[in-house]
């Protein structure tokens, strides 16, 4: 690892890096703050800017609007009780009341510093852990990986939505989406309907662009005309957090940093899991359970460091395997790969220069949001009141342009809108998008893996449970099944009751 | 202005007419029911087109088909259960099916606003000037938002423009 550091620290050191930190930063912060503008659909609409930039850069700003967009989701949350992101929603229950008590900077200074915490926690953790995966995952063979992306398709179809059968219904398109083109182990073409451009089959960012992007655009359908308007009052306050408030958020800000990289760690989940189940752990852990849901300061942080904890998590799998750890950190794959980094040990080895500068280079991201986030925090507020009449078509413009310069193409554009048109139906029938998206970033690894392991067996399914990993990736399904219908079950329940 | 004024409040007063009538329109989807037929049908059909699509050769002990055969029938089976569930709940347990209200006005909301996605599409494809479909995509959101404010007229544009001059001169995209 040492060996590995100090030409690390050359690579990053650079003035171009560190201007694509803060670019990325600023963007994902802004993009976050927005209701209804989501990190992965920035990450979409800015990934196009890193086909031309080498992996360290192209990665910094992708890290640095990933990272950010932890934290800016706060600010409208905070200041306008509506969620920039969805993994917000657990600091809102805490943070606007504090806002409405007159400390708007106060619970904003909270949300930034708890952020900052965990998204460094993560980060170290990434540095430290990611190499030792990467040792254990060069042990897996082809049956171990197909179980591993068993276990993350089943853990993000469960998750995903209401109903876990839709969501497997839906990793189950996203695979056979993948299937389209050019088979990966004889060539043959395969779903192509005769047309050539699908040989190559369907570039994931291209499909992302419609699946999330720009079905978003058509979702304004449904939102009644009218702005967020900001208060500018509202934060006059002077920011100022006591002694005791800092005391009281130790606790659940180290906690859920750990509770962030478990949940992060697990393929398919992310930040919303973590702040949820780390604010109810904050909660039940509290002297002063009484505060909740009516400014605690413990529930901010707690809500606020573990979705950020998640940031350096979700790559852990990502850089050792190639299984992203939630959907964000999967279009990220696809920055890496165009690089010519191809997640595996071999990452950490013979690109390890690299690889350290990235993992050492999201310690910096995380640093340069608390710096931006001191300084900028009034700005990023003001950007929640940007309205949908500006912001709408530009969005779309920036659609347009990333599918088209994926492949200089306007095929692709229309691929865009059609994948857009399907997810809008798709969302009528309450079937969640990510598992969609999962399964086609894992399709290609599954089906290999799959294949091999059964062509080394002769065809005998037996081989699937002829390891230890195996086994143990077996039981990790099987238990993640069962935990998830009984959570499942109990809400249901929960709503005939209500 | 004020040709372009009344041309557009003419717009918005039949877009209201419309509204009006549609609003209250609602149908009740029922979606474990569409659900359950739609993916048990896309997987026969994908089953049934797959010999004719996937080639694969006879000494493949696993072929290009073993894959997305399993998915289908993993699709099947799991649209199976969604259509049974609902038809248990139906005829044995005697409760409604389960549905989901959609509003005729935002659908047809929504098929404007994919009307100016096609449209833009069309336009940048046929001209092949990028510029082009911006500027119309710009105008037409803002149309549709009914907005009336010049400054947002141009400062639209301006960032329309400039995201064309970012990817082709900045990314080098040729468009």
């Amino acid at each position: 690892m040492l060996e590995y550091i100090v030409p690390a620290l050359q690579h990053l050191f650079t003035l171009e890096n560190f201007l694509w930190i803060n670019i990325g930063v600023f963007i994902g912060s802004v993009f976050a703050a927005i209701p209804g503008l989501s990190v992965i659909l920035c990450v979409i609409l800015f990934l196009p800017f890193t086909y031309r930039m080498t992996a360290i850069p192209g990665m910094m700003f992708l890290l640095g609007i990933y990272c950010a967009g932890g934290y800016g989701g706060s600010v409208s949350a905070i200041l306008i009780n509506t969620p920039g992101t969805p993994h917000a929603a657990a600091t809102m229950m805490d943070g606007h009341p504090l806002s409405r008590n007159g400390r708007t900077k106060a619970a904003l200074k909270i949300a930034l510093y708890a952020s900052a915490f965990g998204g460094v926690f993560s980060a170290l953790m990434l540095l430290f852990l990611g190499p030792q995966v990467a040792q254990i995952a060069a042990q897996l063979g082809t049956a171990e990986y197909f179980m591993v992306c068993l276990f993350g398709l089943t853990i993000i179809a469960g998750v995903s939505g209401k109903s876990m059968i839709k969501g497997i219904i839906a990793a189950c398109i996203g695979l056979l989406i993948s299937c389209i083109g050019a088979d990966p182990m004889t060539s043959y073409d395969r779903f192509t309907f005769g047309v050539p451009r699908l040989y190559l089959g369907l570039d994931l960012a291209i499909c992302l662009i419609g699946l999330f992007a720009l079905v978003e655009v058509l979702a304004k359908a449904e939102k009644k005309p009218g702005q967020l308007i900001l208060d500018s009052k509202k934060m006059n306050d002077n920011g100022e957090i006591t002694k005791d408030e800092f005391k009281r958020m130790i606790r659940p800000t180290i906690l859920s940093s750990i509770i962030g990289v478990l949940v992060g760690i697990i393929p398919g989940t992310g930040a919303s899991e973590a702040s949820w189940f780390s604010y109810d752990r904050a909660k039940a852990m509290s002297k002063h359970k009484e505060e909740f849901g009516h400014g605690s300061v413990e529930g901010i942080a707690a809500a606020e460091s573990a979705n950020n904890a998640v940031t350096g998590a979700t790559l852990i799998p990502l850089l050792t395997m190639g299984i992203p750890g939630d959907g964000t950190v999967a279009i990220m794959l696809s920055a890496l790969m165009i690089n010519g980094l191809n997640p595996g040990l071999s990452l950490f080895t013979t690109q390890g220069d690299i690889m350290y500068a990235i993992m050492i280079g999201l310690v910096f991201v995380n640093l340069f949001m608390l710096l931006q986030g001191t300084f900028l925090t009034r700005l990023f507020a003001k950007v929640v009141s940007i309205p949908q009449e500006i912001l709408t078509p530009i969005i779309v413009l920036f659609c347009f342009a990333g599918a088209y310069s994926v492949n200089k193409n306007y095929f692709d554009v229309g691929v865009a809108l059609i994948f857009a048109v399907i997810a809008w139906l798709l969302r009528k029938l309450d079937m969640p998008p990510v598992p969609i998206l999962l399964g086609m970033v894992l399709g290609n690894m599954t089906e290999t893996n799959f294949r091999r392991a059964l062509l080394i067996s002769n065809g005998s399914p037996k081989i699937f449970v002829s390891s230890i990993y195996c086994i143990i990736f077996v039981i990790l399904t099987v238990l993640a099944v069962a935990t998830l219908i009984r959570s499942k079950m109990k809400e249901a329940k929960g709503e005939t009751k209500r | 202005m004020e040709g372009k004024q009344s041309w557009m409040e003419r717009l918005d007063r039949k877009r209201d007419e419309i509204g009006e009538k549609l609003v209250q329109k609602e149908i009740n989807l029922p979606t474990e029911l569409i659900t359950g037929i739609l993916f048990l049908l896309l997987g026969i059909l994908t089953l049934v087109i797959m010999p004719g699509q996937v080639k694969v050769s006879d000494t493949d002990v696993v072929n290009g088909r073993a894959f997305p055969t399993l998915l289908m029938v993993v699709m099947m089976i799991c649209s199976g259960i969604v259509l049974v569930k609902e038809l248990y709940q139906v005829f044995v347990k005697k409760q409604p099916l389960t549905t989901k209200k959609v509003n005729l006005l935002v659908e047809v909301k929504a098929l404007e606003i994919l009307a100016i996605l096609v449209l833009t599409y069309i336009i940048c494809a046929i001209t092949d000037l990028f510029v082009i479909g911006a500027v119309f995509c710009s105008l037409g959101f803002l149309v549709y938002f009914r907005c009336r404010k010049v400054s947002y007229y141009a400062i639209t544009l301006t960032v329309a423009v400039l995201i064309w001059v970012a990817f082709r001169f900045g990314l080098g995209v040729n468009f």
